[in-house]
């Protein structure tokens, strides 16, 4: 039984101003009259509280900055909340920063198993799905060269085709339904519904209201780290496109 | 704590393949490949004993393996505390993505640590071999509890390294020098009886010193390590393990925010 559930979950940040805390901060600063501004405190999520339950594809809408990805963190573990309670029942695997978490100096078949075995395959689940994932990504003899040198494209053919090999329990994906060229992205897609409908629940962000329609059963919609609404998708998105085409000035 | 390790056991393929390519990485392309990871303790030792047994007459022959063994000791510590500092930013995009537990990225370093100096204590076995003749064997068994409680203590401190250099990033600078000087007070390059006989008596609390005495009875002299000296090697491992359980317990929910 696959569910998400998050009770009044809360999350600040604290961001340092300049980067990490060092010594000589903290010596000059003992010293300063004026005393420098310390750490920022970033209110991210606020009192959010959801369930999502098994067989639901949701997806989360929102302007840039307002707590989706965040949300998407909190909800595949990465980040723990600061307050309130996060509870997840079944296996989760996460398509964020497609790009990122490679090892250089290995070959793209090396990294193939890296990845897999960070998604909790064994060398026995993982060895017939190795060729599928190399057909996948179309990089052919690419496979053996390290990938320090692929350019960002073959990047995200790879790693996309690696994240979507497995097939997980709740998936959990951050705008990744623009990945590689034209030719890919439409492959991508069609991947991307098929691990949809196997997936027993699925959260999505995405600016693409039109696929969002299509592939969630309800939305959420994010702003200023609140839940502002949730509901019936065509019902969220006149809300949230009637907000947006307003002019800044009276959407405060 | 228990569903800890065993979060870090069911990540293991994935650790494990990270050691086996940081080895096969950090040599690729060269020549001698893993050699060169046994040239520079191999080189120092004959440098420094050729010069030292000119000077003190020591006698090569069991100056030569004594040295090198402490050298192959000092090395992996240096290893788990400066790599170690870097092991959590070298493992962010993988705690970016992923909620795996924090220890294994500091795993990865130790272990690495740990497979250099098998091969270096690997050479001193074959060289006392060749000068002494096979070693008292139920006292080299006494090694491989030796090298667990050794990895302990290097995953430990690794993990420690990892979190105070998150927390203020001068500690990855600032802690070659101290190992400089930690070189000095503990006996890697000179016996600790001399300790004793210099009155030098607090040096010879340095726990450091237990390890090597660990090492070097059994490999050098065919006798098992003291009971005392044992005990302050647990001890000590287990002192710097606690002490990184409780760093992680406090940072593993929050140090993605510090990357």
């Amino acid at each position: 039984m696959a569910f998400i559930e998050l009770e009044n979950v809360g999350l600040t940040f604290r961001v340092r101003q300049q980067g990490r805390f060092s010594i000589k901060e903290f010596l000059v600063a003992s010293h300063k009259r004026k005393k420098r501004p310390g750490a920022m405190r970033v209110r991210a999520l606020e009192g959010v509280d959801l369930r999502i339950r098994e067989g639901e594809r949701v997806g989360i809408i929102g302007h840039n900055g307002a707590g989706k990805s965040t949300l998407l963190k909190v909800l595949a573990g990465i980040y723990m909340p600061s307050e309130g309670r996060r509870t997840v029942e079944g296996n989760i695997s996460s398509l964020f920063d497609l790009s990122l978490g490679f090892e250089p100096h290995a070959t793209g078949r090396e990294n193939i198993v890296y990845r897999g075995y960070l998604q909790g395959e064994t060398p026995r689940s993982l060895a017939p799905k190795l060729e599928p994932i190399a057909e996948f990504s179309e990089l052919g003899d690419h496979l053996d060269m390290p990938v320090r040198y692929y350019s960002s494209g073959m990047l995200v053919r790879l790693a996309f085709s690696i994240a979507t090999a497995i097939e997980p329990e709740i998936l959990i994906i951050d705008e990744v339904l623009a990945a590689g060229d034209l030719a890919f992205q439409s492959k991508a897609r069609e991947r991307m519904r098929e691990m949809i409908t196997k997936a027993r629940l699925v959260v999505v962000v995405s600016h693409d209201l039109a696929s969002l329609t299509e592939l969630c059963d309800w939305l959420i919609w994010m702003d200023h780290g609140n839940v502002r609404a949730t509901g019936p998708c065509e019902e969220i998105i006149a809300q949230y496109t009637q907000q947006s085409a307003r002019p800044p000035a009276l959407a405060a | 704590m228990i569903d800890y390790c065993a979060a870090v056991w069911r990540t293991r393929y994935f650790w494990w393949s990270l050691v086996t390519m940081d080895l096969r990485s950090r040599y690729h392309g060269s020549v001698l490949g893993l050699g060169w990871s046994l040239l520079n303790p191999i080189l120092m030792t004959a440098v420094i004993s050729t010069v030292f047994c000119q000077l003190f007459n020591q006698d090569f022959r069991s100056f030569a393996p004594f040295l090198l063994l402490g050298l192959a000791f000092w090395n992996y510590l240096t290893a788990c505390v400066m790599e170690g500092c870097q092991s959590f930013q070298r493992g962010e995009a993988y705690i970016r993505q992923h909620p795996a537990p924090l220890a294994i990225y500091p795993l990865r370093i130790a272990l690495g640590a740990m497979i250099h100096l098998l091969m270096t204590l690997a050479v001193v076995l074959v060289l006392v071999w060749i000068v002494k003749g096979f070693g008292n064997l139920p006292a080299l068994v006494s090694l491989v509890p030796t090298l667990l409680t050794l990895l302990v203590l290097g995953w430990a401190t690794a993990v420690c390294m990892g979190l105070i250099n998150v927390l203020v990033n001068d500690t990855q600078y600032l802690i070659p020098v101290l190992m400089q000087v930690l070189f000095y007070l503990t006996p890697v390059m000179y016996p600790p009886e001399l300790l004793r006989q210099k009155g030098l008596t607090l040096l010879q609390f340095n726990p450091l010193a237990a390890y090597l005495d660990m090492f070097r009875l059994p490999v050098l002299e065919g006798r098992l390590p003291g009971w005392e000296v044992l005990a302050v090697g647990m001890l000590t491992a287990l002192a710097v393990a606690s002490l990184a359980a409780a760093g992680l317990a406090v940072m593993q929910r929050r140090l993605v925010f510090y990357l």
